[in-house]
């Protein structure tokens, strides 16, 4: 097996289907977001969409979070008359069914039954308003942020990802996140994937998670990233400190030389292609020692 | 029951405990499939010894309806797995040998088969058809015939009480059995017990030779 054969076979054991269970589950969750907003803002005009992993097509069955933005449009005061007042409105009707904690511009969702009692359902609500009535642009409010108010744009998120070419070296570079507990926001690391690979959307999956690597060990010092939806007004700087630089070069370097001495299958382990092959081999193996008896039935 | 048989199964399978039940002896829990000292896989299980344990074959049930219950994975509707055909009995699990003897032997091939073909595989020591066509198929072997005839004349003599030299042979060739095929026949008798036999020439003359044509037309294992 070639190395792209096998990322393409990580990728594929990472692939959530659109009937799988945990798709299921992510709609069933979203379906009771939805209801708990619409019942308690019943006269207010909301847009809610699926944003991340999910409306990028970026999802990896190991760790994916469901993320839900609820935008009032701009003429409308009946969820709250300031950002700030929306996103605490928000707040409120989702503590109903959720013990909700505030994560920067997002709502997390956690259990708080007595079945679920604090349990991460991984689900992230961001409360917003559209700047204006062509409903693009949208105001975040931001917890404990310098900006109480942060500009960003659904839309073009998805797009710069979506049309990124390089889907498959994000969703290997958000498992590599994941694998090595880097305490990196996947909005950065997805713009730092498509900034490094820009030049390289036509090599293969192998050759360009090297390269990002490669860059990333050799020069992280001077890697930035902007906000595609708004440049100039979201410092992503804060983001990617010289800390969090020298984390990243260093599981570059770890990473490069894993592949370097033992293979492509010490970075991501062995796909389910390999561990089931692994297993049949096993089997036949012991049956080669094994009392060589046949079932039988005694009826037709 | 004997203290050491359980003794020697409870020390090898940690997780298989004996329980007796209106004087029925149950071996239950999970049992694990080991190779190479490492445990491959388990499947939850409840052996119900014979009244006549060890001379009778356990009945064996799998319990965590993790197999299919259907005829082509060797399990009846009531979850009793079909392990082996009970005249072959000599070859996996001779009278005499302990239970443990049966857990490693052919309980451990039928379970390991099962999670064989659960992977999509073949099964790996082959299986025998359902009913009279798997009792064909397996006296075909054993005697080298396909002539039910033949088969059932040997079967004659293997559910007899006694069988007397200046019988013909089963073989059909003439002469009496004392200067043919006495031996073979003496043999088999040893391994075969008069029930088994009994119960596979009513299987055979029922089905006649329609079972037969049949399993010749599903080419045998
Ligand atoms: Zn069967
Ligand atoms: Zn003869």
């Amino acid at each position: 097996m070639t190395a792209d054969e096998y990322l393409k076979d990580v990728l594929a054991s990472q692939a959530m289907g659109d009937d799988s269970e945990q798709v299921k589950a992510l709609q069933k969750h979203r379906a009771d977001v939805e209801k708990l907003i619409r019942d308690t803002f019943e006269d207010t005009a909301l847009t809610i969409r699926y944003a991340g992993s999910k409306a990028k097509g970026t999802m990896n069955k190991e760790s994916y979070d469901l993320d839900i933005i609820s935008y009032v449009s701009s003429d409308d005061n009946t969820a709250g008359e300031t950002l700030e007042d929306i996103y605490n409105n928000h707040k409120s009707a989702l503590a109903k069914k959720y013990y909700v904690e505030p994560k920067g511009s997002a709502l997390r969702l956690k259990g708080c039954d007595a079945e679920n009692l604090g349990v991460d359902f991984h689900i992230d609500v961001v409360p917003g308003r559209f700047t204006d009535e062509t409903q693009t642009d949208a105001y975040l409010y931001q917890s404990g942020g310098d900006k109480k108010r942060l500009k960003t744009n659904l839309d073009v998120h998805l797009d710069h990802v979506r049309d990124s070419g390089v889907i498959d070296a994000i969703r290997l570079a958000k498992l590599w996140k994941v694998r090595n507990a880097l305490p990196l926001r996947t909005f950065v690391l997805e713009l730092a994937v498509i900034k490094l690979l820009e030049n390289k959307k036509n090599k293969s999956l192998s050759t360009q998670m090297e390269h990002f690597w490669t860059e990333l060990r050799d020069n992280s010092a001077n890697l930035t990233v902007e906000d595609p939806a708004n440049p100039n007004g979201n410092d992503l700087s804060k983001c990617l400190d010289d800390n969090l630089k020298s984390q990243l070069a260093a599981a570059a370097k770890r990473t490069l030389d894993q592949i370097d001495s033992s293979g492509w299958e010490a970075v991501y382990g062995k796909t389910e292609k390999q561990e089931k092959a692994a297993r049949v081999e096993i089997l036949r193996r012991a049956a080669t020692v094994a009392t060589p008896s046949r079932p039988w039935l005694p009826e037709e | 029951m004997k203290e050491k048989e359980k003794a020697e199964v409870e020390a090898y399978f940690p997780d298989l405990h004996f329980v007796v039940e209106n004087d029925v002896v149950y071996v239950r829990g999970s049992f694990a499939l080991m190779f190479e000292g490492r445990v491959l896989d388990r499947y939850s299980v409840e052996l119900q010894l014979a009244r006549n344990h060890p001379a009778g074959l356990p009945v064996v049930r799998e319990t965590g309806g993790r197999i299919p219950r259907h005829l082509d994975r060797h399990i009846l509707s009531n979850r009793t797995a079909c392990v082996l055909i009970p005249d072959e009995r000599w070859r996996l699990w001779p009278v005499g040998t302990s239970l443990l003897k049966y857990l490693t032997g052919p309980l451990h091939s039928f379970f390991l088969a099962q999670a064989t073909v659960e992977e999509g595989r073949p099964w790996p020591f082959g299986q025998w058809a359902h009913g009279a066509k798997g009792t064909f198929q397996f006296y075909r072997e054993l005697l080298n015939t396909s002539d039910l005839r033949m088969m059932t004349a040997y079967l004659d003599y293997l559910a007899a009480k006694k069988v007397k030299g200046h019988w013909p042979c089963p073989c059909r060739n003439g002469k009496k059995l004392r200067d043919c095929h006495v031996n073979q026949i003496k043999e088999l008798r040893k391994n075969i017990s008069r029930k088994d036999a009994e119960r596979s020439l009513a299987i055979l003359k029922v089905a006649g030779e329609s079972a037969i044509e049949m399993t010749e037309a599903n080419a045998p294992q």
